[in-house]
């Protein structure tokens, strides 16, 4: 596998899992930011445990998912039914500290960063293999999971805690509950993902988790689309890979280029180019196709 | 101790800014009734065109304050519209969705900003705008001019400001569609008129914020516009959304806090406290320690 597509469909994955983690929680309208801070503190501690307590790779990804989830469960504790903004700080105010103690924490490498992390089983070839095996595994699984939630009874009081708060808890959602669900969830793929990333570029440095990363995994969900998860599926690879066609002078505007666009969409469509109905329609046509082909055949 | 009071007097005129920050910002959340995210960065933004104006007319000081002030009103005013756009296709005020929009102007501003000026490094200001030169040297203290002037500027502004909404007419109308869009309506207020004087209003104070940026620091970089958001969210969060008293005190106590903590505390550990704070608080008493007026 070349080096440009290995870092395309590496990139691509993150920036999926990423999207998903902040749309699972802004199923109940919180926009938990707080995953960017939870992927830079379990990415930085696998790192260590591999680096320094030389820690087998598997079991450090295994730390990191449930430093992740230990994390958001925590956080969840106190936000879990929180406005909107009050979650929006929180995140900030997360990914502030975090960058802080990293900045001043010369066990993890300071301001320079980490560099240097081994190989996943010892070629570059097939330590690139597998962190695509890993992260598109893991895009499978969660989509899975999110998949079934969306179609779940939860799903449906998500949606209801979405449309409207009072009503959704004078029909028996327990909307603390949900929120701390989805936080907790949301937060435990995050911690894995910010492993994975790092694991990527074999090293770990503060640049990756800015408030840039925010506006890119903002970006994706809504130009894709906040209704449905699948809107996050296109927009993911098509917003991470359009550019790299521009010529470098254009694709240096990058990230003028995603506000833009996030702009345009807020005011021209809010939704999202994938939203629920155009679900249902591509859902609709596939079943119709289905029904011609199974009755093409006697 | 004299280091305490160099410290406390560097708190105040840095708490006098986030003052004043706080207040355009609680401003546009109870009358235009938008989370404005980047409304430091609009200021950073004027910060800069000050910078070009200074450069293009051979430091003309006066053409540097209207270029200050007239950048900051212009963008204001120009993004009105789109924020309104934004609430008529959602029907109803809605602050998630002004929220995702501010934080993509301020994707751009940020962007643009490393781009477009000085090749994306930290810009200087002159002698004659920057405020580095001491007025005041006792023992351990010294006072310098961006001091002086931060401090004084500030609190005529924040005075004047809340004289204006106080006690005339115009803040009259300002504080009715904070306290109730609807009744404010009935009693004949035009909302989108008042919406719009607020726009101009903290477009006014971005201006004069930027320029006592120009005089306390002397000098701006693309990232300063995130920095100060942050910690202007802070204030109102601690304070409580939309309290314009409460964030007048936390604005003046969180700035001395970091002053005092920058004299004790090495590297950028002081910058976290005023996150440490807000943690705390929004964990414990989500409302706001005054309260929040939404």
């Amino acid at each position: 596998m070349s080096l440009p597509l290995y870092y395309y469909l590496s990139i691509t994955a993150v920036n999926i899992l990423m999207s998903w983690t902040l749309y699972l929680p802004y199923r109940v309208a919180q926009l938990h930011f707080i995953t960017v801070a939870n992927m830079a503190i379990s990415g930085y501690t696998a790192g260590y445990l591999v680096m320094a307590l030389h820690v087998p790779f598997g079991l450090s990804l295994a730390l990191g998912f449930l430093l992740g989830g230990l994390i958001g469960y925590v956080v969840s504790l106190f936000i879990g039914d929180a406005p909107t903004f009050a979650v929006v700080m929180v995140g900030f105010t997360f990914i502030y500290i975090t960058r802080t103690v990293i900045e001043n924490t010369p066990a993890v490498g300071g301001t320079m960063g980490m560099f240097g992390l081994p190989n996943i089983g010892g070629s570059p070839s097939f330590h690139r293999s597998a962190i695509i095996a890993i992260l598109y595994g893991l895009v499978i699984l969660v989509g899975f999971i999110i998949h079934r939630f969306d179609h779940s009874s939860l799903g449906r009081a998500a949606s209801a805690v979405f449309a409207d708060k009072d009503l959704a808890f004078s029909l028996g959602v327990d909307i603390r509950k949900l929120g701390m669900l989805l936080q907790t969830f949301s937060c435990t793929v995050a911690g894995g993902t910010g492993v994975l990333y790092g694991f990527i570029y074999k090293s770990f440095h503060l640049d990756f988790y800015t408030f840039q990363l925010v506006g890119i995994a903002m970006t994706i969900i809504f130009v894709g689309g906040y209704t449905t998860m699948w809107g996050t599926v296109v927009a993911a690879p098509v917003l991470y890979g359009v550019p790299l066609l521009f010529p470098p002078a254009i694709a240096a505007w990058r990230i003028v280029i995603y506000g833009a666009l996030l702009m345009l969409v807020m005011i021209v469509k809010p939704e999202g180019f994938i939203t629920r109905r155009t679900v249902f329609h591509v859902e609709a046509f596939l079943s119709r196709s289905r029904t011609k082909l199974n009755n093409s055949y006697p | 101790m004299q280091a305490l009071i160099a410290q406390i007097i560097n708190g105040l005129s840095l708490g006098s800014i986030y003052v004043l920050l706080v207040t355009g910002f609680n401003l546009l959340l109870l009358v235009a009734m938008i989370i404005h995210f980047a409304y430091p960065q609009v200021v950073v933004f004027s910060m800069y065109i000050t910078w070009v104006v200074l450069l293009l007319t051979g430091n003309n000081i006066l053409l540097g304050v209207l270029a200050a002030i007239g950048s900051s009103v212009l963008f204001n005013l120009l993004s009105a519209p789109l924020f309104q756009k934004v609430m008529k296709n959602r029907g109803e005020v809605d602050i998630n969705s002004t929220m995702v929009l501010s934080l993509a102007m301020g994707m751009i501003i940020t962007d643009v900003l490393s781009h477009s000026f000085n090749h994306g490094l930290p810009i200087t200001f002159p002698e004659q705008l920057s405020g580095n030169s001491p007025v005041l040297r006792i023992g351990l203290i010294t006072i310098l001019r961006g001091q002086v002037w931060s401090l004084a500027v500030g609190v005529m502004a924040v005075s004047g400001f809340f004289l204006l909404l106080y006690k005339t007419r115009a803040g009259r109308a300002f504080r009715a569609i904070a306290e109730d869009p609807n009744g404010a309506r009935l009693v004949g207020i035009p909302l989108l008129k008042t919406g719009l004087e607020s726009y101009a209003l903290t477009g006014v104070l971005g201006g004069i914020i930027a320029l006592l940026l120009v005089a306390l620091l002397g000098s701006a970089s693309p990232g300063l516009g995130e920095q100060v958001a942050n910690k202007v969210l802070a204030v109102s969060i601690i304070a409580g959304l939309g309290n314009l008293p409460g964030g007048l005190v936390v604005g003046l106590l969180l700035g001395i806090l970091e002053a005092v903590a920058q004299g004790y505390i090495s590297g950028s550990w002081s910058n976290v406290i005023a996150f440490v704070v807000m943690l705390v608080v929004i964990l414990m008493k989500p409302s706001g320690l005054f309260g929040s007026k939404l």
